[in-house]
């Protein structure tokens, strides 16, 4: 089978790959661009350890053939770091431990950077709800829900004093 | 493995022909959060994919009849519309109940009714909104009542050559209610071991002048319990009727055992929730206020 030319903007970068049609978006950001913070963990959209934001909403990037993004925005979990500063929900993360093998936690931010995009003072409710597709074998999820919480009340902060992470 | 070629179409008029011109072969990619499992595991192996995207099938349309939804909106387009939310509340729940966030912003309608799944999540609210689809070919279209599109799990009356573009869900009265319940191992990110909708439009007199009483998840198709909306219709709303249609919904699954819940579960979890669901469904019409 032929490759095909993709072009896509991830992470603020305009990216041209050639890829086998069937390579899913999680493959080619792993594999065609390095950007191995998104995790295969089922392969079937179960886990969420694969979640991106494509075109402003978080999705499994396992989920979707890399022809279905093409002309897309794409942001991974290294979209979150910003001029190598920590987002506020990654360090909210680290000192909260919100993970153990860490192996949920790019799929996990990238849900709950979301869920900050639109909504900068959620509940515990909507927090959980917006991390119902993104599953936590080891740690559980009491310590990411504070991490949001925490990240979300220094957001409010930073936005009012006119500078957003 | 060998791959489809992926075929992106400018328009739906072209990809109608690619349709026509492959048919069984090729298939649309909506979401893909079902196809792409499929053609790994080898269930399905198409030799195109048809991607719908600049097909413009993503509007919703108000017309004097009907809400027209475009076939390829994501599950969290259609829960985020607030005419839908307004005027067809139990698809909104039933939206707000599918898998979890990641996959509701991939998964389409049109997947979710075109992939037959007996369990699909959208399904019975549709039904019981009286929805009809539009099926569209080369050649033309039909529009019939999505409760005749099935015919087992995986399998509908749709031909090689067409495609799903639009649910039309007619517009329902002032003195109408309806509720969605979905049963399953968890909260989030599972498969209904039962789903239904109920519906009760109720006349100036306060009886029922129309029942729906939708099942998912318990018969080979969704299915509508007719023998138990014909209990309720002309009637008025007692408890005890919708306790007796309750047990008259469960008499008429036929539901399988498999890994997520037995037979016998799935009959006892009919009648307890087509009962809270039709007692939920008159709460909301006594609170409504529109009828007695």
């Amino acid at each position: 089978m032929t490759n095909v030319e993709i072009e896509l903007e991830v992470n603020d970068r305009q990216e041209r790959v050639s890829v086998e049609p069937g390579k899913t978006l999680l493959h080619l950001l792993r594999e065609n661009l390095g950007l191995t913070g998104s995790k295969d963990g089922c392969s079937s959209g179960d886990c969420g350890a694969c979640v991106v934001m494509l075109d402003g909403r978080p999705v499994n990037s396992c989920m979707v053939l890399a022809p279905q993004a093409e002309g897309s925005s794409v942001m991974t979990v290294e979209g979150l770091t910003q001029d190598s500063e920590l987002h506020p929900l990654q360090r909210a993360f680290a000192e909260s431990w919100a993970f153990q093998c860490g192996f949920c936690t790019p799929g996990m931010l990238v849900s709950c950077y979301a869920l900050l995009e639109f909504n900068d003072n959620p509940t515990r409710d909507e927090i959980r709800t917006a991390i119902a597709g993104n599953f936590c074998r080891c740690t559980g999820y009491q310590a990411v829900v504070k991490a949001v919480e925490q990240a979300a009340t220094e957001l409010r902060a930073l936005n009012g004093g006119g500078r957003n992470a | 493995m060998k791959f489809p070629e992926f075929i992106t179409p400018a328009s739906l008029d072209q990809g109608l022909e690619i349709k026509r011109e492959h048919g069984t072969e090729a298939r649309i990619i909506a979401g893909g959060t079902d196809l792409i499992l499929k053609m790994r595991d080898k269930v399905l192996s198409p030799s195109v994919l048809i991607d719908l995207r600049r097909a413009s099938l993503d509007s919703i349309a108000l017309s004097r009849e009907h809400l027209g939804l475009g076939a390829l909106l994501s599950v969290s387009e259609v829960f985020e519309n607030a005419n839908i939310a307004r005027m067809f509340p139990a698809l909104a729940a039933a939206c707000s109940k599918f898998a979890g966030p990641p996959i509701r912003n991939r998964a389409t309608l049109a997947g979710n009714i075109a992939n037959a799944s007996p369990a699909a999540d959208l399904v019975p609210p549709m039904i019981a909104y009286d929805a009809d689809i539009v099926l569209r070919s080369s050649a033309g279209e039909r529009i019939l009542p999505l409760a005749e599109f099935f015919l087992g799990p995986g399998q509908s009356v749709i031909e090689p050559d067409e495609i799903l573009t639009q649910i039309r869900l007619p517009l329902t009265s002032a003195s109408t209610a309806a509720t969605f319940i979905k049963l399953g191992q968890r909260r989030s990110m599972t498969i209904s071991q039962v789903n239904l909708a109920t519906r009760l439009d109720l006349d100036g007199r306060g009886l029922v002048s129309a029942a729906r009483i939708v099942l998912g998840a318990v018969a080979p198709v969704p299915m509508r319990a007719v023998a138990a909306e014909a209990m309720l219709t002309g009637k008025e709303l007692s408890e005890e009727l919708l306790c007796a249609a309750a047990r008259k919904a469960r008499e008429e699954a036929m539901p399988i055992s498999d890994v997520r819940a037995s037979r016998a579960y799935r009959l006892q979890m009919t009648e307890v929730l087509v009962r809270r669901a039709l007692l939920a469904t008159r709460r909301e019409l006594a609170g409504g206020g529109t009828s007695d």
